[in-house]
């Protein structure tokens, strides 16, 4: 019996020496089909750009067949853009969706890819054996045919999902009844409407929940949650352990006042849930 | 190499043909590495399949020459980005086809390096002695996935930025790390100006650069070790010859029931 490795070692010398006697060079044949193929992609590219171009207009709204060519210019303190990444992250995006911070937001976003690429760099550590042909291969194909489900399954959610914005003065109206908002709440209700907060939180049905932020319509009747806090907790949240909520308060280099995110904190404060 | 007798005057036309050749095999002797590339053997048996592998360099060489070209006319700044992208879109002769290429490539791309991905796993030639091209050919990938990543804030618009703030959040929900890569990518405390001048550095130097360098990493090894037959080929190269000893019960292919097949060699 020889080792493991000599097999190995054997097997190759093997392909080396069929190659060798039985192979055909790589020009022409194989490299006129590489160039075939290569052809085939460059023309897709351009027909691909083609129709993109062709079927849109200059004006950001006139979308074509293949979207848009590009959309408003970018603005902090736009509130409902659907915050979407490019198709190839649709997968890890809707992982978001899955696991909800804090708990478990950290499987979804570094937990995951992580195992993946240790999958994907340890593949050929795990399977040793030399066989290649897939019916003498089943667990590699089916992990094979599970990973591109998931993937697509996952990629096809994270395309579709729907949202829920907002984004206008009917959605503020429409809180200020259904939650009892007292009048000083209004302007925060504005605010929190306008400054993109819903990028990640839901309110009321409204805004998409991204990155597990919590939905805030009732957040205000939870115990020890006051004005201050919340001023507080908007202006740096930094220092309340949250390393994904962007900075607010000025003085923290954001882009609210005091007054503003006393605003804020009103409304918060006031958001008691339905009924 | 016996050839019969060519006629003189192709003769002459060979003999003229390689003059600029020899002066370079001369001088380099790269003549001989090209020519070592060109007429190396491979399996008489490759599929269409391995034509993915190249298909996937031409769409990177593509991404290289228009991304060139869209950086003598895009402006990396905020308050000219979107401008520079309009301009570049509408008004620069053929800019649309250039950053309609760039941007469709870029995901002809990436599907095409997962496509490549599936049949090197399908044809198991991530085994022995291919394993570390496997290794680099998975830093192409992550390579890949972050010049995506990167390219897309640049154009400035409301899907490019709102992607890059989830982007960049994802990011920053990692433990202990996350805060510091968070500040690496937005350098700063909000995306705005050092941002785009960061991604676009990253995304036109960096990591082309290194994205460059490791597919010559990965040809190489290609050359070295020689692509794979098709694993269901009768004639794969280094196929497992049938051993006429007695432990096999005269047929090496047989289905799923297969007695006495480990007695062979472990599969
Ligand atoms: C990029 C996503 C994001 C944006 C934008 C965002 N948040 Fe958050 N926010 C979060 C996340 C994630 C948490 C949860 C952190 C945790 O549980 O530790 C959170 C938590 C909070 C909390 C704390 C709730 C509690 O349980 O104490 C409040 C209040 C809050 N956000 C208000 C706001 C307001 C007001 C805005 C807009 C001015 C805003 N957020 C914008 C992601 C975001
Ligand atoms: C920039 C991206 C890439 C380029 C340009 C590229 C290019 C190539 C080329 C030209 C070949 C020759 C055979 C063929 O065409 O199939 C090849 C083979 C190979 N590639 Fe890639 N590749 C890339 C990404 C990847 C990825 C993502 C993987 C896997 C994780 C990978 C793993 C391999 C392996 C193992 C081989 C050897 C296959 C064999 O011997 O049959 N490559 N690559």
């Amino acid at each position: 019996m020889s080792t493991r490795l000599e097999q190995r070692r054997a097997q190759h010398q093997r392909y080396k020496e069929d190659v060798k006697e039985h192979g055909k060079p790589f020009f022409p044949g194989a490299m006129w089909h590489d160039t075939v193929m290569s052809l085939v992609v460059v023309c897709v590219i351009i027909a691909l750009a083609s129709i993109w171009y062709f079927t849109s207009g200059e004006n950001p709204e006139d979308a074509g067949l293949l979207g848009p060519r590009y959309t408003e210019e970018a603005d902090a303190g736009t509130t409902n853009f659907i915050p979407r990444p490019d198709w190839y992250f649709y997968f890890l995006f809707y992982l978001l969706r899955i696991f909800k911070w804090p708990d478990s937001v950290i499987l979804g976003t570094v937990g995951i890819p992580t195992i993946l690429l240790m999958l994907m760099v340890g593949l050929p550590f795990f399977d040793l054996r030399r066989e290649r042909r897939l019916l003498r291969r089943p667990v590699a194909v089916v992990a094979a045919i599970l990973v591109v489900l998931s993937m697509g399954v996952l990629t096809y959610k994270g395309a579709t999902q729907e949202e829920a914005l907002g984004g206008d003065a009917t959605v503020v109206a429409d809180w200020v009844d259904r939650n009892n908002l007292p009048a000083s709440a209004r302007e925060g209700a504005t605010l929190f409407n306008e400054t993109g907060c819903q990028q990640c939180h839901v309110y009321l049905g409204s805004g998409s929940a991204n990155l597990g932020a919590p939905d805030l319509s009732d957040i205000g009747s939870l115990g020890g949650k006051t004005e201050d806090y919340f001023t507080r907790y908007v202006a740096n949240p930094r220092t309340f352990g949250n390393n994904v909520m962007p900075v607010y308060g000025q003085a923290n280099g954001g882009s609210l006042d005091d007054q503003q995110l006393g605003n804020l904190a009103k409304f918060l404060a006031a958001s008691k849930g339905e009924g | 190499m016996a050839r019969r007798a060519p006629s003189s005057r192709r003769q002459q036309l060979e003999r003229a043909a390689l003059v600029p050749v020899d002066w370079l095999e001369e001088r380099s002797g790269l003549a001989g590495g090209i020519k070592y590339f060109l007429f190396r053997k491979v399996p008489a048996d490759i599929n269409w399949m391995q034509t993915l592998g190249s298909a996937t360099l031409t769409a990177f060489i593509v991404q290289a020459v228009t991304g060139v070209v869209l950086a003598m006319y895009y402006k990396p700044d905020p308050d000219a980005a979107y401008a520079s992208i309009l301009r570049i879109t509408n008004d620069v002769t053929l800019g649309w086809l250039v950053r309609g290429m760039h941007k469709w490539g870029a995901s002809v791309f990436i599907i095409l390096m997962f496509f490549h991905m599936a049949r090197v796993f399908l044809f198991g030639a991530y085994k022995y002695p291919r394993e570390l091209n496997w290794i680099v050919g998975v830093g192409l990938l992550a390579l890949g996935l972050f010049e995506g990543f990167t390219g897309y804030l640049l154009p400035w618009d409301e899907t490019a930025y709102w992607a890059s703030v989830v982007g960049i959040n994802i990011n920053g929900t990692a433990p202990i790390l996350g805060p510091f890569i968070v500040q690496f990518l937005q350098s700063g405390i909000e995306i705005g100006e050092d941002t785009i001048s960061r991604f676009y550095a990253l995304h036109m130097l960096v990591l082309p650069g290194a994205i460059g360098g490791l597919i010559g990493l990965h040809l190489y090894l290609v050359v070295r070790l020689g692509v794979t037959s098709p694993p269901w080929s009768p004639e794969a190269a280094g196929r497992e010859r049938v051993e006429p000893g007695p432990s096999t019960n005269g047929n090496g292919r047989a289905g799923l029931v297969r007695p006495g097949a480990r007695s062979g060699a472990p599969r």
